[in-house]
């Protein structure tokens, strides 16, 4: 019969220490890891609780429709407006001039920390003329409904009155304006009233082009922007009754107008692309933590089996006394337990604390600031993954110890406790099933979390091979003359030697590493080198019909060697698809299919005759010019996969509110990476070119005119003669996109180096496990008259002979799966930047040489004749 | 804590002398001294031309390097070496010419040849003291000491070891200190020094042969 628990509880308290020697690398690994899985869990939840609990305020209203391209009509307006308090407004791009004196030189009025000026406006800024793209918000009387909107000086204010605008401090910056200054925005001429100090709704306002300048209704009208077929979005915000449901109430009104095309957003989800932001890059810091954690798993198990092996006299002396192996097994499973227990709630308190400096350090990333909270959900879940890790990692030496008999154990000193794996089959399953089951199941995207899982366990596998081949490798490669060789190759596969366990643990982190920076310097590398390259110099937005050849004489007498693209523009959001008579329609669907996201809200629609140029047709035929049958359209490859569309399905879609039905004429993939106009619906001109609209254009410069004189009068000469249109010069907001990039790249390196600090735990715990072996070797070449200069340099062999295997392997892995990443997945060119990989990867390597060397240091002082009396 | 007092003790080139006394005594330690592998903290200690009072950690096993050999009572074999590469390394060490040649010649000697390639673990006890023995003499070292070389051993095989080790370090020429609590064994050296409180209370010559 077993003991009882209780009893087994008390043999485990006598015999456990508390200040949990033996076990202090399984207390570092779980601490490690609990605390970064609890900071990344709590952080992610603060973020979401956060944005659901500002939602109103960052939405400003309980209740948002926003309609493309046009303003809503009278009994739309009517309907929305009965349903509570209504405030309207607009958003659009728009070009902002600056007028009046000049101010040269005069760049950083409001706001030191804005960016630069952009080269275009500096120039202009010289020449009198600056001008810079805006996101122009045309707000009512009754904004915000909810929030404070406040000036940088602290004045609480409202709308702008009659020709005034708040502009954002970015805008001040570029164009060199300050309060009481003047400004043209299309033909409106508005004085700065106030910079921009706390816009209560600009997280759900979205991505922008510019900074904003806020309007007041008169104002956009005098600007005269808003035109048919004008690139405007028409806000309609409602503050609603308390006890109205703003879910229903935008259902009912997108039901009674079925073809306006509104975009409903309630409080509740007040940024969609904002919350699925934090959620993805939340989960993906999860699992990168999680596979850190797996890397503590090893130190865990490495630990345990440390612990278990200073502990056989005593499993030997109990087994003696009468104990069984269930016995032993409960005794041992339960001190294990209590120190992982302390272990996962002392990493909770850290992840819990960290938390306010890990907002901080990614406070450009996220836009909400993460306070001091503790998210239960979270820490469940960061207290699960650790003591399912602990179980997986510490059940086989804790199974091979209990299933050891008495006298194997007594004989067994020399060499380490082997056999006895079948026991360790059912704890381990249930372990790792558990960490994939949780894994899966809280992962927004299941697909994403279940390949990444795969991934790692894959890379695992993978270094877990190469380790062994490598041990392999060292006990057959012919031994080098010297004994110092000898001994530092013999080190690396000797019977304990810890080489395999310490290329997984180490070998993962830094692989992680060279495979981060080499994704990160890639992307960074296309965007700074390529794109450029490949896009256009500008993209002219709200280009009038009428107004066509005044654009091209005016960037052709600038620039002769342009080369000008122009698109018919429009907006509109697909309702319909499918087959004739059985089309599905998108309101009807409870979640969009997988990568359907053209479903999602309104996007850009045009027309043409021709094939758009880089696209290539993978099914059907390009319509004839002049087609006047039956409308077409043709249809990106890659929605009609997931749409499961097929020729002569039909697409409905509704511009301006009216519903347009086309055939599919053929499906085309696009080249997304021209940088150019790239739509995914292209129509026959006679499906939707009555609809009222301008055109984009792209303007690319030939390298010789790529000068300040040609962009100056460029830009000059279209914010003169085209005041409607925006014109936005691409290397800014390419300099954003590198930036945004940067952040994430941070975000997830230091996530990463969670496991190269976990690999470190590891390693520590093989230099103190190898702590007595060690000393055993020195004191005997210390007495066969060894110097500690040899000693020193038998020590330096054998870790820079595993720094330098590891530095082979991380490059090699790490860089191989990030040229995959970059050129099989994103299709980008393979641009690593090599220094700064090498730095990274230096500097891992260099700090676990640093721990390897420093930490065995104290071994060249040790004094032969004292170790050996005790030996 | 004073471990040794009052040590006055000569040794000369070529001589055989046992230290001998009960546990406590202090023999090992005054080996330990003698050997350079611990310091004194006071006194004056002459060994084969080297003042190692004067010596740090690294003079002294510069000192002991190819000209002081030790056999210990555990062996102490490196695990990781086979036992040619054993007796190889003080000889490597010392930066010696034809190190493997000269270790497989000793370890001939010690009647090891057979047994050139295995490791420590693959040797019996009786074997693995040979293998320190080789590699204690294979330098050919100017004094040989020895900490029990037989403690570990089976009476058979002690014997056998401790007929080895005298009858090599003859060979060698080497002076040969002894540590042992073994009066019989004691005896086989021509000069017995007896120690009881870290102090020397009798030092006598013998007849080695009787």
């Amino acid at each position: 019969m077993n003991l009882s628990w209780g009893a087994a509880w008390a043999l485990a308290r006598r015999g456990l220490d508390w200040r949990f020697k033996g076990l202090r690398l399984l207390l570092v690994c779980l601490v490690l890891g609990t605390a970064a899985l609890s900071a990344i869990g709590t952080l992610t939840g603060a973020i979401e609780r956060e944005l659901a609990s500002r939602g109103r305020e960052m939405l400003g209203a309980d209740l948002e429709f926003t309609l493309a391209a046009r303003a809503p009509a009278a009994d739309e307006r009517a309907a929305i407006a009965a349903l509570g308090e209504l405030s309207e407004g607009a958003r659009m791009q728009a070009m902002a001039v600056k007028v009046g004196a000049l101010r040269v030189g005069a760049t950083n009025v409001v706001g030191a920390s804005s960016p630069p000026p952009t080269p275009s406006s500096e120039e202009e800024g010289a020449s009198g003329s600056a001008a810079t793209p805006v996101e122009l918000k045309a707000v009512d009387a009754k904004w915000p409904l909810y929030g404070t909107f406040r000036l940088a000086d602290g004045t609480v204010a409202r709308a702008p009155e009659g020709m005034t605008a708040w502009i954002a401090p970015g805008v001040a910056d570029r164009l060199g304006v300050k309060v009481g200054d003047a400004l043209k925005v299309g033909e409106a001429t508005l004085t700065v009233g106030g910079v921009i100090g706390s816009e209560p709704d600009r997280l759900a306002e979205g991505f922008s082009l510019g900074p904003t300048v806020i309007i007041g209704k008169a104002a956009l009208d005098a600007s005269k922007l808003v035109q048919p077929g004008s690139m405007v979005r028409s806000k309609l915000r409602v503050k609603l009754p308390a006890a109205a449901d703003p879910v229903t109430l935008g259902e009912s009104i997108k039901e009674r107008f079925p073809l306006a095309g509104y975009e409903v957003r309630t409080r509740e989800k007040a940024s969609p692309s904002l919350d699925r932001f934090v959620s993805r890059m939340g989960q993906f810091l999860v699992l990168v933590a999680l596979a850190a954690l797996a890397i503590a798993g090893i130190g865990i198990g490495n630990g345990v089996n440390s612990y278990l092996e200073a502990r056989r006299n005593s499993i030997a002396t109990l087994k003696i006394l009468g104990a069984s192996s269930g016995d032993i097994a409960r005794i041992f499973l339960l001190q294990l337990a209590a120190a992982s227990l302390l272990a996962i709630a002392a990493g909770l308190v850290i992840g819990v604390s960290v938390t306010p400096l890990l907002g901080q350090a990614l406070q450009g990333l996220l836009p909400i600031k993460a306070g001091f909270v503790i998210d239960f959900g979270a820490l469940a879940i960061a207290a699960a993954y650790g003591a399912l890790i602990a179980l997986t990692f510490a059940a086989p030496p804790l199974v091979r110890a209990r299933s050891f008999p008495a006298m194997a154990l007594m004989r067994a000193r020399v060499s380490p406790l082997a056999g006895g794996w079948r026991g360790a089959v059912l704890p381990v399953a249930l372990g790792l099933g558990g960490i994939v089951a949780l894994a899966v199941l809280t992962a927004p995207q299941k697909l994403l979390a279940a390949g990444f899982l795969g991934g790692a366990a894959a890379l695992f596998l993978l270094l877990s091979a190469l380790g062994w081949g490598i041990q392999r490798l060292a006990a057959r490669v012919p031994k080098p003359k010297g004994a110092i060789a000898r001994m530092a190759l013999a080190n690396l596969h000797r019977p304990g030697a810890q080489t395999s366990a310490l290329v997984v643990a180490l070998g993962f982190g830094l692989s992680a590493f060279v495979l981060l920076a080499g994704v990160q310097t890639s992307l960074d590398g296309n965007i700074a080198q390529r794109v450029p390259n490949k896009a256009p110099d500008y993209f002219v937005l709200d280009l009038p019909l009428s107004r066509v050849s005044d654009f091209d004489a005016i960037v052709k007498a600038a620039a002769p060697g342009a080369d000008i693209r122009k698109v018919p523009a429009l907006r509109g959001s697909i309702v319909a698809y499918g087959p004739e008579g059985a089309m599905t329609r998108v309101a009807d669907l409870k979640q969009l299919p997988e990568n359907a996201w053209p479903l999602r809200g309104d996007r850009g629609l045009t027309y043409a005759d021709e094939l758009p140029q880089g696209n290539v047709l993978t099914a059907g035929q390009w319509w004839a010019k002049d087609n006047a049958g039956e409308p077409l359209v043709s249809v990106d490859d890659d929605l009609g996969k997931a749409l499961n569309l097929k020729l002569g399905d039909r697409i409905a879609v509704s511009i301006l509110g009216v519903e347009r039905t086309a055939k599919i004429a053929s499906f085309r993939r696009i080249d997304w990476e021209n940088m150019g106009f790239n739509y995914v619906l292209v129509f026959s001109p006679n499906a939707i070119a009555d609809a009222p609209h301008n055109l984009a254009a792209t303007i690319s410069l030939p390298q010789k005119e790529k000068t300040a004189q040609v962009r100056s009068a460029i830009l000059g000469g279209l914010v003169k003669a085209l005041p409607s249109s925006s014109v936005i010069e691409i290397g800014p907001v390419l300099g954003q996109a590198r930036e945004i990039l940067g952040q994430m790249g941070a975000a997830i390196l230091a996530a990463a180096s969670v496991a190269v600090l976990s690999g470190m735990a590891v390693l520590a715990g093989a230099i103190a496990a190898a702590r007595e072996r060690k000393t055993y070797d020195n004191v005997i070449l210390r007495v066969l008259g060894a110097s500690r200069r040899q000693l020193l340099v038998l020590l330096m062999a054998e870790y820079v002979l595993l720094g330098a295997l590891l530095c082979a392997l991380a490059l090699a892995l790490g860089s191989g799966v990030a040229w995959a990443i970059v050129v099989l997945l994103f299709e980008f060119d393979w641009l690593p930047d090599w220094p700064r990989i090498l730095g990274v990867l230096g500097a891992g390597v260099g700090l676990v040489m640093v721990l390897a060397v420093g930490g065995s240091l104290g071994l060249l002082r040790t004094r032969p004749a004292q170790v050996l009396r005790e030996l | 804590m004073e471990i040794l007092r009052g040590i006055d003790l000569t040794v000369m080139p070529g001589e055989k002398l046992a230290l001998l006394g009960p546990s406590g005594s202090g023999k090992s330690s005054l080996l330990a001294i003698l050997s350079g592998l611990e310091q004194a903290s006071g006194g004056a200690l002459n060994v084969a031309g080297a003042d190692f009072t004067t010596l740090d950690e690294d003079g002294l096993a510069a000192a002991r390097r190819g000209r002081i050999g030790i056999v210990l009572q555990a062996f102490h074999l490196l695990p990781t070496m086979t036992a040619l590469e054993n007796v190889a390394t003080p000889l490597e060490l010392a930066g010696m010419p034809d190190a493997m040649a000269r270790a497989e010649a000793e370890l001939i000697a010690v009647g090891l040849g057979h047994r050139l390639h295995h490791y420590p673990a693959q040797l019996s006890g009786g074997e693995q003291q040979r293998v320190a023995i080789a590699r204690a003499l294979a330098p050919k070292p100017a004094i040989l000491f020895a900490d029990e070389p037989t403690g570990n051993l089976d009476h058979a095989n002690g014997d056998a070891v401790a007929d080895l080790l005298f009858a090599r370090a003859g060979e060698v020429g080497a002076t040969f200190i002894m540590v042992t609590h073994d009066e019989a064994l004691a005896a086989r050296c021509g000069r017995i020094v007896r120690l009881a409180d870290g102090r020397i209370v009798s030092d006598s010559v013998v007849d080695a042969g009787a």
